[in-house]
């Protein structure tokens, strides 16, 4: 061999193992990586697991292709990836290679932002042709159900993928006003194949729910690129409690039919402070997390017209008397409202008022007891105290006034407890001591306590 | 080398190699040839290695992928979704039912009543009515009265744009022949008819007729004198359906054609959006703009029953650059159909709406629905942009808007942007990249603010039983309270309308046909910042102290009274007493031939417009603050309305 060849073969040699290289790290990458399970399940053998990993592999890479910003809502799988579970893993080392999507559930879900999805045909057609089943479940837009007689197309709600037998569930998340997602309730249509997937099993679909927008982190899951909230803890506690419940457009139009709402400015000026005052003392509790409800007669307002009834003078809510925190008081006041009066202790009939821009906001703190609520009351003129009593209640997410606010879930229980079976008539002259229909006489605070008990600004 | 033999006597040669380790590398390092022998096993080496691995991963795709197999022969095969293609089905037969009388028309397809007219005074002239050939559906359903002149053109182009094969059925309620030329006689007569070139004053007609194809039956009753109509004729007759596939064009199998495909089935006269060989396009795919600030404000179309209207409306906006037609909503005023078809072909959102209360508490009450649904849906949004289905919309709309958009936050005392000058015609609007501030509001595409909306509009809107116009009642001053519109100089919009609640063709023809229309794409507005309400003022005194007075001796409404001269900025004075003094502007507005049916337009009692090439300002003296610039001498015009007469009462727009 000339020794001139040398260095040419030599230099043909280096150049083509570092392609062989590159390639190699590429094609590790693209199908190695990638394949997980499956070139290490040796025995030839698929389990649930590796099916699961495989239709979980194939839909995301359609929505990777589609452009679709999905991002994983599944509780079991978020609930893998929390914090106390990252600890206890080391410890317990499931399968290896699919350790967080494999849930051993027959679903997974994936939730996606609504205003990011353009009806899409194509990624519906491509799902199909690789051999995904498809069920889609739409529904009326409830943005469009507060209104008079507007009907749009029904808007997709969620969709189900079924591919080797496991289940993809795409909730779709919408923007309302108020600054919340929402999804809807998973209904069927009479017509519709009710053995499609193991239902009682979804995370989502039950009620419909609500939801702070989440924020998303990229990362990689099993092999696989994914999105999740970036503080899945939150998320799955919010998910937890994330019931909504619609107003009743319908009944509202209809009881706004017989009762027309009072438009005089004196009355537009009033819903305006109220939706103001609410919108504030909703800033102020989430900021040191006090939980609280529309109680009485703002929470009538909800569920009779949607509204606030215009000449109620005052906005009601509720805080379990469990969330009270001593800060309170000095969170209002930061926030520019003042206290008004302050009746009752922490153990007894507490009741807090605050004052802003001329409108009352009453808080009330309700008390458990058996099987049923109540909530104090005090006259500050002569100390007698009051007791109002309800049915037991969960709390679900609403809307009024733009604002996502907690209702009670038994609106209806509450609101006829507290208003009678007539709640439906409006009633103006209204005494807070005689009137409701769950108010109970509770005696007389001593008067040696007055002073701490009963204080008025 | 090839001579040597080894001597089995030989010492081995152990201790030399021993010896010499040390020098040996150090020999063999500094010796090039051997660096190179080095290397080359290296390389062989490495590459080796690389086959090796290279292979042992393809053997082990291999296997996945046979595992692959294996798992898909695990589930059930979806079937092959291809459906058989169904037997031709014994065709079917239409009963077809035809009347033309003097006071009455009706025609029935199949026993139902696809067309009845008997109210008197109204639907004179001829009705044409299109079906589907396969389905049988009326595709299209239009009157032409052709005894007033040019609706014989008007159905000379429909009968061209229908497609061939299509069933037409025709019929003359009234008279329906008067104004019918030769042209369209000639026409009539190619599709078929027998009659057509002896149709005459009050001559009853029915025809039924496939395009291109057979007649089905033809009735003619004569007048018999000039007073008299002639009898009502009935014609009865059966149409074949044919089979869908003749009926349908083969256009590729894309999503856009499956839309295209949908709304040609079910509607006819959209020109040659329906076209077998060459299809008018139904996406547009305009430039974007560099910096839009206006990709994400929503943009709702509020629509009536003129499909044909939204459908040119919808063309010229989804044409505009910087157009996103993810935020577009239409918003239909009550359960029409084919609008909603027109929304379905561009691919966009429709939004029904169940009328509630009439006339213009009805539009009044469209809108409040409409803009409150707006931001319901797009809850994100802190504007909307506002459009009517009768407007064409410029090139540069979006980039107009998304260029003026911030002043809407950064100044409080602007009440909205639009896209309409109401003085803004073709011979007084010129500088596309000129904006005005007017204390008017002028419509016609344009930006509102959701907190206005949200905090002071919506709250007190009129409620049905009061029967305002919406625009009128934006514009009272408990409502504007003092704030002001931004303008260009020339419109971004174009009203064509000519039929709808406040309009008629006179009308349109006065007012609307000459406005001034922008075409020129991507123009830079000039000192979008000096629209600001101080930055205004500081613009406006450099106006008027550069403007030269006009002779206000000569009459305004003559050409001379501007000297010919171009580019150059003139300053007018008329006479304004008080607010509702307008006598004068009105006149000259009239002699102007700008707008004139109330006051539109002005800041601070202001007008700004061009006249020959040049920038003319007129003051209202002395009700504006700026009348303090007129020299002593000069008398401000006055005109006086010539003596009234019984004026046509024109509907405000």
């Amino acid at each position: 061999m000339p020794r001139v060849n040398r260095t040419a073969v030599l230099t043909l040699l280096i150049v083509s193992s570092s392609v062989f290289l590159l390639f190699q790290l590429y094609y590790y990458r693209k199908y190695v990586s990638q394949s997980g399970p499956f070139i290490l399940s040796r025995t030839g053998h698929l389990t649930a697991n590796d099916l699961q990993w495989q239709a979980v592999k194939k839909f995301l890479g359609l929505a990777r292709r589609f452009g679709l910003p999905l991002f994983l809502a599944d509780t079991a799988a978020l609930r893998l990836l929390s914090h106390d579970a990252l600890r206890e893993r080391d410890r317990l080392v499931r399968e290896p290679h699919c350790s967080f999507l494999c849930t051993g559930r027959p679903i997974t879900s994936f939730a996606l932002h609504a205003n990011l999805w353009k009806y899409e045909p194509g990624f519906l057609l491509a799902a199909e042709q690789k051999g995904f089943e498809l069920l889609e479940l739409r529904g009326e837009d409830p943005r469009l159900a507060s209104l008079d007689n507007l009907s749009g197309e029904e808007i997709p709600l969620h969709f189900l993928f079924r591919l080797y037998g496991h289940v993809i569930q795409v909730v779709f998340l919408y923007e309302r006003s108020g600054n919340y997602l929402w999804h809807g309730e998973l209904r069927f249509k009479s017509n519709a194949d009710r053995s499609f997937a193991p239902f009682k099993l979804l995370d989502y679909g039950r009620h419909a729910g609500s939801y702070d927008r989440p924020e998303l982190v990229l990362t990689v899951l099993d092999g696989l690129d994914v999105r999740i909230p970036r503080n899945v803890t939150r998320f799955l506690a919010e998910q937890r409690r994330a019931r909504f419940l619609e107003c009743r457009y319908r009944d509202a139009r209809n009881f706004l039919q017989l009762y027309p709402e009072d438009s005089s400015p004196e009355a537009v000026d009033f819903r305006r402070k109220v939706k103001s005052l609410l919108h504030s003392a909703a800033r102020i509790l989430a900021g040191i997390n006090v939980p609280f409800w529309l109680s009485s007669g703002t929470c009538l307002g909800w569920f009779r017209q949607c509204s606030v009834i215009s000449y109620s003078r005052d906005v009601d809510i509720g805080i379990f008397v469990q969330d009270f925190r001593s800060d309170i008081i000095a969170a209002f006041r930061d926030a520019g409202l003042s206290l008004k009066h302050k009746f009752g202790k922490v153990e007894d009939s507490l009741e807090l008022s605050f004052v802003s821009d001329d409108v009352k906001l009453d808080v009330f703190f309700f008390y458990e007891d058996g099987d049923v609520v109540w909530n104090g009351g005090t006259q500050a003129r002569s100390g007698r105290k009051f007791k109002y009593v309800f049915p037991r209640f969960s709390l679900c997410w609403a809307e009024l006034l733009e604002l996502k606010v907690r209702v009670p879930c038994e609106t209806l229980d509450y609101v006829t407890a507290n208003y009678g079976a007539a709640w439906n008539v409006p009633v103006r002259s209204w005494d807070w001591k005689s009137s409701p229909s769950n108010v109970q006489e509770n005696g007389v605070w001593p008067p040696a306590e007055w002073e701490e008990l009963i204080q008025v600004h | 080398m090839e001579t040597w033999t080894p001597n089995p006597r030989a010492k081995p040669f152990i201790p030399r190699q021993q010896r010499s380790l040390y020098l040996t590398w150090k020999y063999k390092l500094t010796n090039k040839r051997t660096i190179r022998r080095f290397c080359q096993a290296g390389a062989v080496l490495f590459l080796l290695i690389t086959v090796i691995v290279n292979i042992k991963l393809i053997l082990d795709t291999r296997r996945v992928a046979d595992e692959d197999a294996a798992a898909q022969a695990y589930e059930d095969t979806i079937p092959n979704m291809e459906t058989p293609r169904r037997p031709a089905k014994g065709r079917k037969i239409l009963d077809i039912e035809v009347y033309s009388s003097r006071s009455k028309v009706y025609v029935a397809v199949d026993g139902t009543t696809v067309l009845e007219d008997d109210m008197p005074e109204q639907g004179r002239g001829i009705h044409v009515i299109v079906l589907n050939q396969a389905t049988g559906h009326v595709m299209a359903k239009r009157i032409f009265d052709t005894y007033s002149p040019h609706e014989d053109d008007a159905m000379i182009l429909l009968l061209n744009m229908v497609t061939r094969g299509r069933v037409l059925i025709f019929t003359i309620k009234d008279e329906g022949t008067f104004h019918l030329k030769e042209a369209a006689k000639n026409l009539l007569k190619s599709l078929g008819s027998q009659v057509s070139l002896n149709l005459s004053w009050r001559d009853m007609w029915t025809l039924v007729v496939k395009k291109g194809g057979q007649v089905y039956g033809e009735r003619h009753s004569k007048s018999p004198a000039l007073s008299t109509w002639g009898d009502p004729v009935l014609l009865k007759t059966e149409v074949q359906l044919t089979a869908s596939e003749e009926a349908e064009c083969h256009w590729a199998a894309t999503e856009l054609n499956k839309r295209r495909k949908l709304f040609c089935s079910k509607v006819e006269g959209y020109g040659s959006i329906c076209s077998c060989k060459d299809p008018a396009p139904i996406e547009f795919n305009p430039d974007p703009l560099p910096n839009n600030n206006i990709l994400n404000v929503p943009v709702a179309v509020i629509a009536g029953n003129r499909p044909n209207y939204l459908y040119r409306m919808l063309r010229s906006l989804l044409s505009a650059h910087g157009v996103n037609p993810q935020m577009i909503t239409v918003f239909i005023d009550g359960y029409y159909e084919e609008p909603m078809d027109v929304v379905e072909l561009f691919g966009l959102k429709g939004v029904q709406h169940t009328p509630i209360s009439i006339k213009n508490a009805r539009v009044s009450q469209h809108y409040k629905a409409s803009l409150t649904a707006t931001f319901n849906l797009h809850p994100e949004a802190n504007y909307a942009i506002v459009l009517e289905e009768d407007l064409d919309i410029s090139i540069d709309f979006f980039s107009f808007l998304s260029q003026t958009l911030h002043l809407l936050d950064e100044d409080d005392s602007l009440y909205c942007i639009s896209a309409w000058n109401d003085q803004g015609y073709e011979h007084t609007a010129e500088d596309p990249a000129l904006l005005y501030r007017v204390e008017s509001m002028p419509g016609l595409g344009w930006v509102l603010k959701k907190s206005l909306y949200k905090d002071e509009l919506e709250p007190k809107w009129p409620t049905p039983e009061k029967l305002w116009d919406w625009d009128m009642w934006m514009r009272m001053p408990e409502q504007r309270k003092g704030r002001e519109c931004i303008i260009p100089d020339v419109s971004r919009s174009y009203h064509f309308g000519i039929i709808g609640l406040n309009m008629n063709g006179y009308f349109h023809e006065v007012y609307f046909k000459k406005h001034r229309f922008n075409t020129v794409p991507n123009v830079q507005l000039r000192n979008v910042d000096s629209l600001k309400q101080d930055a205004y003022e500081v613009e406006i005194q450099n106006l008027l102290k550069e403007a030269e007075v006009l002779d206000h001796t000569k009459n305004p409404c003559e050409d001379s009274f501007l000297p010919d001269s171009e580019g150059k900025t003139y300053i007018m004075y008329i006479q304004m007493e008080t607010e509702t003094d307008t006598s004068t502007w009105t006149e000259l507005a009239k002699c102007l031939h700008v707008w004139d049916l109330d006051v539109r337009g002005y800041h601070r009692g202001l007008w700004r417009l061009f006249r020959k090439r040049n920038h003319v300002l007129v003051v209202a003296v002395p009700i504006s603050p700026y009348s303090v610039t007129k020299p002593a001498s000069v008398t401000p015009i006055h005109l006086e309305p010539p003596p009234k007469e019984e004026g046509a009462p024109v509907e405000q727009m």
